[in-house]
């Protein structure tokens, strides 16, 4: 095997991560009930309370694997795909990504919604490229994939959820990324238009280099995925063939 | 520091989005008026004649017309700094949702902001140029011969002294309180609707006032079409420093961005 292949995309050792609680109601509330919410472990500092989010991750995930995050609500899936991604910094430990990570987990646009789908869809072509070379073609495929026709060119918070939903989706699904960190709670809009969208969401999907996906359904995860991470308290816990993750989460953890 | 400089090279790859988004909010901002961008100008030439008749009686000036430069100049530059600076504690809380769930550089926010600022002084600023010329028409020549600096310097400090703020007010909510308090107290302390010397014995508090000092620097080579090249130059070093400093302060803070807002 070419260095190159053998050489992880994600590397991490021992990495911590802890939030910082800073809301007055969260200082008022118990700490077991706090722990129930987050999953995470909570510890006095000088500067306040913070939350082990992430506790000793260590793992490493090479080009083209399909990695599943499988854990209850609140056992560090979401909070994983942000740290690689790139939204959350560690706090400590080793974390390295040899490429740019796509965080499938964004659930708004860039731009106000006071603004027409039309200049989201610009806003993020820009963001993307730099240009707008090539955007005429670009725009028409996301519009006739959302299916918002004139829409486009109305002020977006006079859509309802459904065309938001369909118009983000055709926005992030719109490109090809080397690795995808992806949640399962990725919206596709109303039940007609999920069958279109999950096509594109397979091709998506299967185009991406590396992909790291987050979702409490089996079927999902059999059907993208070769190897599981089981999450718990901030902790993978078991790290292997999907099968095997998918066994081990079900008889240890359920 | 090489962070800092990570970032500013983000700045300057996404230049044409920030830009875009931002002229998409100042379009959006007047869709529905019948004079459009227009208002921009409009509504600081309102304050201008309003003000000026007013306080021209108050003070009884002799000579109006110079009166009228020296208030519209300083008011249109006091407006632009103090929506930079208001903007700036809320801007983050503003783009919550996508600093938790996007891996945008959080610096892209605050030039989005800088750029609707820039847009909205530069429109208002022409117009109110255009006005004054009524009453001293060498006004354009000034600002190309002595003006650019410190416009420059303008710009500049709309960039990172807000960003300051903004990291601040991720951190302590109350600033965004304190600001609007803040600022009309410095507006009333400010020799803009008034001459320095009227301040007295108190007059050392605008030498000490960082946003008058940027205001009077610009609106004295306006006016008089000299520059005050010394303390302009100053000003640029203290903005570069400023930039450099709020940048790598913004780089430090980042980590903690997503769990402040």
């Amino acid at each position: 095997m070419p260095q190159a292949e053998s050489s992880p995309v994600l590397e991490l050792r021992d990495v911590w991560l802890r939030i910082p609680v800073n809301t007055r109601e969260v200082r008022t509330l118990k700490k077991t009930l706090i722990r129930s919410v987050t999953g995470g472990a909570l510890r006095k500092t000088s500067s306040g309370t913070e939350i082990d989010a992430l506790r000793g991750i260590t793992c490493k995930i090479h080009h083209g694997e399909r990695v599943a995050l499988i854990g209850h609500n609140g056992a560090g899936k979401s909070t994983f795909l942000r740290l690689i991604s790139g939204i959350y910094l560690a706090t400590s430990g080793f974390f390295r990504a040899a490429c740019p990570v796509f965080p499938m987990i964004q659930k708004s646009f860039i731009t106000s919604a006071e603004l027409s789908g039309l200049q989201a869809v610009k806003g993020h072509y820009l963001l993307i490229h730099g240009h707008l070379r090539g955007f005429s073609d670009y725009v028409q495929e996301i519009v006739e994939f959302s299916e918002l026709g004139d829409y486009i060119h109305l002020p977006m918070k006079g859509y309802s959820e459904g065309m938001s939903a369909r118009l983000l989706f055709a926005l992030l699904t719109s490109g090809n990324h080397d690795c995808l960190a992806m949640d399962e709670g990725f919206g596709t809009g109303d039940a007609r238009f999920f069958e279109r969208a999950k096509k594109r969401l397979e091709e998506f999907i299967q185009s991406a280099g590396t992909l790291i996906l987050a979702s409490h359904s089996d079927e999902l995860l059999r059907q993208f995925c070769r190897r599981g991470l089981v999450f718990s308290q901030g902790q993978i816990i078991y790290d292997g063939p999907l099968k095997e993750s998918l066994s081990y989460y079900h008889e240890h953890c359920c | 520091m090489s962070t800092a400089a990570k970032a500013i090279r983000f700045a300057w790859t996404s230049r044409r989005a920030w830009w875009f988004t931002a002229t998409a909010r100042t379009r959006d901002r007047f869709a529905r008026t019948t004079l459009g961008s227009f208002w921009l100008g409009l509504s600081n030439l309102l304050s201008i004649g309003v003000l000026a008749a007013v306080y021209g009686t108050v003070f009884k000036v002799k000579d109006f017309n110079t009166y009228v430069v020296y208030l519209g100049t300083g008011l249109v530059i006091w407006n632009t700094i103090a929506a930079a600076v208001q903007s700036g504690p809320t801007l983050f809380r503003s783009n919550a949702g996508n600093l938790k769930n996007t891996n945008i550089h959080p610096i892209f926010y605050t030039l989005e902001e800088w750029s609707f600022q820039t847009q909205t002084f530069l429109q208002s600023f022409g117009l109110v140029l255009l006005f004054l010329m009524i009453f001293q028409p060498s006004l354009p020549l000034h600002l190309l011969g002595a003006g650019l600096l410190p416009i420059v310097n303008l710009l500049l400090f709309i960039y990172w002294f807000p960003l300051l703020l903004c990291l601040l007010g991720a951190h302590f909510e109350d600033l965004f309180q304190l600001v609007p308090i803040v600022l009309q107290l410095m507006f009333l302390l400010s020799p803009i609707l008034y001459k320095k010397e009227a301040l007295g014995a108190l007059g050392w508090t605008a030498d000490f006032n960082p946003l008058f000092r940027v205001l009077s620097n610009l609106r004295h080579a306006l006016i008089e079409g000299q520059i005050k090249l010394g303390e302009a130059l100053l000003l640029l070093l203290l903005n570069i420093i400023g930039i450099w400093l709020s940048v790598w302060l913004l780089e430090r803070q980042r980590r903690h961005l997503p769990f402040l807002v």
